[in-house]
């Protein structure tokens, strides 16, 4: 299943697209393929099917979510953000 | 025979500027031990000074100057000071902390802390060097923006002290001037009216005694991997992109507050993020001393658009970038590094100043102030207004008091849309749609305060439901004011948190480290307790009462218009604020149980 994914701070830094689609049907399977597509993503951000430490992702500007089996729904959107907001 | 301090000079240094006389007076080892230094000593200091009970800019009111333990050992971000006063803008406890040099040339004059009293006969400095104290005419300096004296001063004294000065807003007593050095800011709250009410331009420090530490080479160890871990990704946030990234964060999650929190987005969000700003203009980047973080982000300024004359540089921060953007809904982005730049010149807190503009901007809509001129979305508005409020004209001194005096002043019930918490403006995280840290808020010590509470970090985790959140909340919400009571006592910078497995564990070895006491995780939690419950003391003596732990009306009343389920019912708040109050131990209105300072 296609998920449409915005990013923030240092993960889009690192993909260098604000915006992007990525395949599965649960969080650790999209994050999985981000860390494909987008190999310094990966290597930064990405270990496996989760988040390293440092990074959270959100469902559609609503709940934050960690585990990766986490299931996606079709309108869902994934966004990858730094994880302290402070400052 | 008395065994060595480690870490520690064991005493401060206590000036009366009306008499010109200086006193060094022991601290003794159990009050270091219990407060630390920083926030968590000042308060102790203040306590015993009595100030809680004196008004904050009467000559009797005393501020302190605290040091730390870990000022001038090899630990990153450790060249911290806290100014500890009562704030002129809430009348409770204010402790705001800067990071640079000061901190360090402070401490070398052999005192862990500056206490000064009284008010000079004439416009001063005052001079502290090693164990002696002095004040020297400032009348050639009065007037002058913090840049500007800082450099006089350091031709007239020469390279080797550190000088921490007040702008022309503290001298014009603005509730919430600040304290500068080499450009950075104890910010909140208003110290440096405090100072200016004392006829102090400036404070130079200078000194050679430094303090042995318990285990140095064991210190040394950890501090290297401790500045090797600031190298990582926990930090990659700050050193690379800076604290404005969050701005198109907040906004995507429409919390981001606009339009004096009428809105949780913003539509030229996009043209102030530092995602954009890279794009078009020079961007550096620079350190406080002994950070190896760098999260300095200063980025080039036209001069002719925004009227400042010659191409210059503005450090850019999220809370600085939030209340002068959004908040007053300016999007021009050389306007709000111009804002920006001249809060800093003037020596005024960026988030009260954007913030009380911002409320003046809807009270002028609404007819109720008569400035037609000062209009969201304008630009000049918001640079005429600051220059109103450092040059002392009459909107100027309605403004300077802060949003809370001026919506007093207004009347129409516009305090129920005065974005403050007992008078201190509201950062930039809008309450309804970050619940953990509405309760930071409503209960911090200071006012409205994302320093003193991270309770935002729990919002930004599978934790809770930030728009739901139930009072389980509340222990999550002590915990991160804890963390923050230690960081701001030993001190460290917040921005080190998330590079420690065990916060409190890693203090106390530190601690013990510089120190040499057996210390543990326990300690510190006990001592981060010690120090919160002691601020509610002071404001109890200020006269705190149970119904100032809250959020102004609008906040509880409107969701925001972009998400409904951004909405927070005065019972729920106060449900989280008896929770707390339990969660600490306090009685369920917020009174602690015995007062654990002795007073």
């Amino acid at each position: 299943m296609p998920v449409d994914v915005e990013l923030f701070g240092i993960p889009r830094a690192r993909a260098g697209v604000a915006l992007t689609t990525a395949t599965g049907d649960c969080l650790g399977d999209v994050l999985h393929d981000l860390a494909v597509q987008f190999p310094s993503l990966g290597e930064t951000c990405i270990e496996g099917r989760q988040l390293r430490a440092g990074y959270t992702a959100n469902l559609s500007g609503q709940r934050f979510v960690t585990d990766p089996e986490t299931p996606l729904a079709v309108d869902d959107t994934l966004l990858l953000l730094s994880l302290d907001a402070g400052g | 025979m008395p065994h060595p301090l480690f870490g520690y000079h064991g005493k401060y240094l206590r000036v009366d500027v009306s008499t010109e006389q200086a006193e060094s007076i022991a601290l003794e080892e159990v009050t270091l031990r219990h407060y630390l230094g920083g926030s968590g000593l000042g308060v102790k200091l203040l306590l015993d000074e009595m100030t809680a009970e004196i008004e904050p800019l009467a000559p009797e009111a005393a501020i302190a100057f605290v040091f730390s333990p870990l000022v001038g050992s090899p630990l990153t971000t450790s060249a911290k000071f806290a100014v500890v006063s009562k704030s002129p803008l809430t009348e409770r406890i204010n402790d705001s902390l800067a990071s640079s040099g000061f901190a360090l040339a402070g401490k070398k004059t052999g005192h862990d802390a500056l206490v000064i009293t009284g008010r000079a006969v004439e416009p001063s400095v005052l001079v502290i060097e090693e164990g002696r104290a002095r004040l020297q005419p400032a009348g050639d300096l009065w007037g002058l923006t913090n840049g500007e004296a800082q450099k006089r001063l350091r031709e007239q004294l020469g390279g080797d002290y550190q000088i921490a000065t007040i702008g022309p807003a503290g001298e014009r007593l603005v509730r919430y001037a600040t304290i500068s050095h080499d450009g950075r800011h104890a910010g909140r709250g208003g110290s440096g009216a405090v100072l200016g009410s004392k006829n102090l331009k400036a404070i130079a420090v200078r000194g050679s005694q430094r303090c042995k530490w318990a285990q140095p080479e064991k210190l040394i160890d950890y501090a290297k991997q401790l500045s090797g871990k600031s190298f990582g990704p926990a930090t990659a946030k700050y050193r690379e992109l800076g604290t404005a990234t969050n701005l198109l964060v907040f906004n995507r999650l429409n919390v981001l507050p606009t339009r004096n929190f009428q809105q949780g987005s913003f539509a030229g969000a996009e043209a102030l993020s530092p995602e954009r700003l890279s794009e078009t203009r020079e961007r550096t980047r620079a350190s406080c001393a002994c950070c190896t973080i760098g999260c300095e982000h200063l980025y080039s300024l036209s001069g002719q658009s925004a009227g400042v004359g010659l191409k210059t540089s503005v450090r850019v921060e999220y809370e600085s970038l939030f209340a002068l953007g959004p908040l007053c809904e300016v999007p021009d982005p050389d306007v709000v590094l111009a804002a920006s730049r001249r809060c800093d010149e003037l020596g005024i807190d960026t988030i009260s100043a954007g913030g009380t503009i911002a409320f003046a901007m809807e009270c002028a809509e609404l007819g109720y102030l008569q400035a037609p001129w000062l209009r969201f979305g304008d630009g000049s508005a918001l640079l005429r207004a600051l220059e109103e409020i450092g040059a002392g004209t009459e909107l100027g001194q309605l403004l300077a008091g802060g949003s809370r005096r001026l919506a007093r002043h207004i009347g129409h019930d516009t305090i129920d849309f005065a974005p403050q918490v007992k008078g201190l403006e509201i950062p930039g995280y809008d309450p309804r749609g970050l619940q953990t840290m509405a309760l930071g808020f409503a209960v911090g010590a200071r006012g409205a305060d994302h320093n003193r509470s991270g309770a935002y970090e729990v919002d930004f985790s599978d934790q809770v439901d930030r728009f739901n959140v139930g009072i389980e909340a509340a222990a999550l919400a002590v915990e991160t004011e804890d963390k923050a009571a230690v960081m701001d006592s030993l001190i460290l910078c917040k921005f080190l948190r998330g590079v420690f497995d065990d916060f409190f564990a890693d203090a106390a070895n530190m601690l013990e480290l510089v120190t040499g006491w057996e210390t543990s995780a326990e300690e510190m939690r006990e001592t981060a307790q010690r120090i919160v419950t002691a601020k509610k003391e002071f404001n109890i003596r200020a006269g705190w009462t149970p119904a100032e732990d809250t959020l102004p009306a609008r906040m509880l009343r409107q969701p925001l218009p972009e998400e409904a389920r951004a909405q927070l019912s005065p019972q729920r708040l106060q449900a989280l604020v008896v929770a707390y109050n339990g969660a600490r131990g306090w009685s369920a209105e917020g009174y602690p149980v015995g007062m654990i300072t002795g007073h």
